[in-house]
């Protein structure tokens, strides 16, 4: 394959594809819904993956930098509702209006990733965990006190103009963006931070800089990932980035194991759906919808016993630091591996 | 022995509290030097090389790496100037492979938009401060990451050039048939040559080898003594290393330097040094010298501990 299709290939290949299952599944409501809210924890597990498995620090206020994109993107859209893009036809218009607000939301988040990382990750240890826990909790706190973010209320009315290609092709650019890190340079040097900070610093890398980068980096697909989320839910308050929702990143991190892109997304796409086979299940054998309610309330102790069992019976996680590739039976044809 | 040289102490100290654990510290590397670096356990050897490879800031004295002073630089920094060491505890990247543990080390030198050269200089003549010089070494790295992104034909080639200098330097190393096992798993003799094979991938023009020949058998030692002459002559390197090994040592350095308490009790060629009374006394205590005719040194100030 020519070396300057080898980078762009991917990306026509998942627009082709992606097209093909909007026109195809884009109809069904309940599905878009589903598949969107499984894209956004793909995103932010995959994204938390950079920092938390690559690297090797730990972070653990990601719903704080979903909010950051989630309010900014959402606002953003409010105040742009009735604007339109001259010259371009409505629909046309909305989607560029969507696009932006989601970079915004993004580079809002990535700010906030500097900011908060450039302090806390110039030292070793565990002192980004205490930091963006904070963060997490500040953000919450400022936005259900702030008229313009509408308080405990949230934000309603955002324009829904996300859809099943705009979340998966999201997904799509930070798994791509995972990938080609790990199989380059700056992949493994984060690497190399991870497994020894002293002698990757005495091999010359910038440690600070490349763990800066990575947080920035995962930042801002937080950010996006919070952009898209306020685009398909119809309202976004405060109590859907609380701490609760960090943890649940990092459970899906930690489960699929730290390290592992593939191993990040089996896990999102496992938890996320996990209690909506509950809910239905206990719906279908009618148990009656008191109880099939109770299914979210009860998620987090289940995601807590789930830990522990995965603890005891597979510390590493699911995969590991390996893909899934590298799990598969050897019949299976193997993708080329970034790391040798 | 040519040339300037590349790694220049002078008067270095530091002191942890009231504690001194180095004092007056000289020390001088050229290219094609083979020093080595001797005391008994606790005497300061390996804060020394911390001192050197800027895991310490100096609390006196100068260092120069290249003939630039690096007094407080971060180690990546020095390194970058030409100073690799390997470390005393085995420190490689454990669940990388071989290949990776070296390419790590080879970052590559993509300067996509300001030439590594014009950003030394800049540094240079501000003595390391300089903002601008930092901005465009954030730009160049901010392109290079899109490149990677990206994947750009000239990023695919540079990626390519990587390993070819990493398989390079393994084979160099006798390490060729390991370059896809993790590191963590390979024998203990060859964890040592892959951590000189990875240190020799930053394309040092000082190579600081920590005990390089702890744990290895005698045959090891004889093959490793051949392998770090062959190296100072194929890389042109100025070698420095610390070894307990008094075989080794006195066989391949033409100068060592003998520490004790942090303070240089001896320097100079390995037959002087070794029939040098202090250095006896502090290997093997003045008891030994008495009892073998030998005078005994009157006391140095370093035995006493000055501690805050």
């Amino acid at each position: 394959m020519p070396p300057a299709l080898r980078g762009l290939l991917p990306v026509l290949v998942a627009i082709a594809v992606l097209a093909v299952l909007q026109l195809l599944l884009g109809g069904l409501p309940f599905f878009v819904y589903l598949a969107s809210i499984v894209g956004v924890n793909v995103i932010l597990a995959v994204s938390l993956n950079i920092v938390n498995g690559m690297t090797g620090q730990f972070s653990i206020g990601h719903a704080g930098f979903m909010a950051v994109g989630a309010y900014t993107a959402g606002k953003l859209s409010l105040l742009l509702k009735d604007v339109a893009i001259s010259g371009l036809p409505g629909v046309v218009s909305d989607q560029v209006q969507f696009v932006g607000t989601l970079l915004a939301g993004g580079v809002a988040a990535a700010l906030c990733g500097f900011v908060v990382g450039l302090p806390s990750l110039r030292l070793r240890g565990d002192y980004l965990a205490i930091v963006t826990l904070g963060f997490g909790e500040i953000i919450r706190v400022v936005v259900q006190n702030l008229d313009v973010f509408g308080r405990a209320l949230g934000l309603s009315g955002i324009p829904q103009t996300s859809s099943l290609f705009a979340v998966w092709f999201c997904v799509f650019v930070v798994v791509l963006v995972a990938r080609r890190i790990v199989g380059s340079t700056h992949g493994r040097s984060l690497w190399a931070i991870r497994e020894d900070e002293v002698a990757a610093e005495a091999m010359g890398v910038d440690t600070t800089g490349y763990k800066v980068r990575a947080f920035v980096i995962s930042s801002f697909f937080a950010g996006v990932a919070g952009g898209l989320f306020a685009h398909f839910v119809p309202i976004i308050n405060p109590g859907s980035f609380t701490f609760v929702k960090s943890i649940e990143v990092v459970v899906m991190v930690v489960a699929g194991g730290l390290g592992s892109t593939t191993g990040a997304i089996v896990a999102a796409v496992f938890l996320t759906l996990l209690p909506e086979a509950l809910r239905t299940l206990f719906l279908n054998v009618g148990a009656g919808a008191s109880l099939a309610q109770k299914v979210d309330q009860i998620r987090m102790p289940v995601y807590g016993i789930l830990l522990v069992i995965l603890m005891l019976v597979r510390p590493q996680g699911l995969f590991g630091t390996r893909e899934i590739w590298d799990v598969l039976p050897r019949w299976i044809p193997r993708a080329r591996k970034g790391l040798t | 022995m040519s040339g300037d040289p590349l790694l220049q102490v002078v008067q270095v100290g530091i002191e942890f509290g009231g504690l001194r654990a180095l004092h007056g510290f000289d020390l001088e590397v050229r290219r094609g030097d083979l020093k080595g670096l001797i005391g008994p356990n606790g005497a300061g050897k390996t804060t020394a090389f911390n001192l050197l490879t800027g895991v310490y800031v100096p609390t006196h004295g100068e260092i120069r790496v290249c003939g630039e002073r690096v007094n407080g630089r971060q180690p990546h920094q020095i390194n970058h100037l030409g100073l690799a060491r390997t470390f005393q505890n085995i420190r490689l990247f454990r669940a990388l492979s071989a290949l990776d543990n070296v390419r790590v080390a080879c970052l590559s030198d993509a300067q996509p938009l300001f030439s590594r050269a014009r950003i030394d200089e800049l540094r240079r003549r501000s003595s390391g401060r300089s903002v601008v010089a930092s901005a465009m070494d954030a730009l160049n790295n901010y392109v290079d990451w899109w490149r990677a992104l990206l994947l750009t034909p000239g990023f695919q080639e540079e990626e390519e050039e990587l390993t070819r200098k990493a398989e390079e330097l393994l084979s160099v190393m006798g390490l060729s048939h390991r370059r896809n096992e993790e590191a963590r798993n390979l024998p203990y003799g060859e964890q040592r040559r892959l951590e000189i094979a990875r240190a020799l991938g930053t394309r040092p023009r000082v190579l600081l080898l920590d005990e390089p020949a702890a744990g290895m058998n005698t045959r090891e030692k004889a093959d490793l003594m051949v392998l770090i002459r062959q190296l100072r002559d194929q890389f042109s390197l100025g070698i420095l290393l610390i070894e307990h090994d008094m075989k080794l040592v006195m066989g391949i350095c033409e100068n060592i330097t003998v520490l004790d308490h942090g303070v240089t009790i001896a320097c100079g060629a390995p037959e002087r040094v070794r029939q040098d009374p202090k250095v006896i006394e502090a290997y093997l205590g003045d008891s030994y010298l008495a009892s073998h005719g030998m005078p005994v040194p009157p006391a140095t100030p370093t035995s006493e501990h000055p501690v805050a």
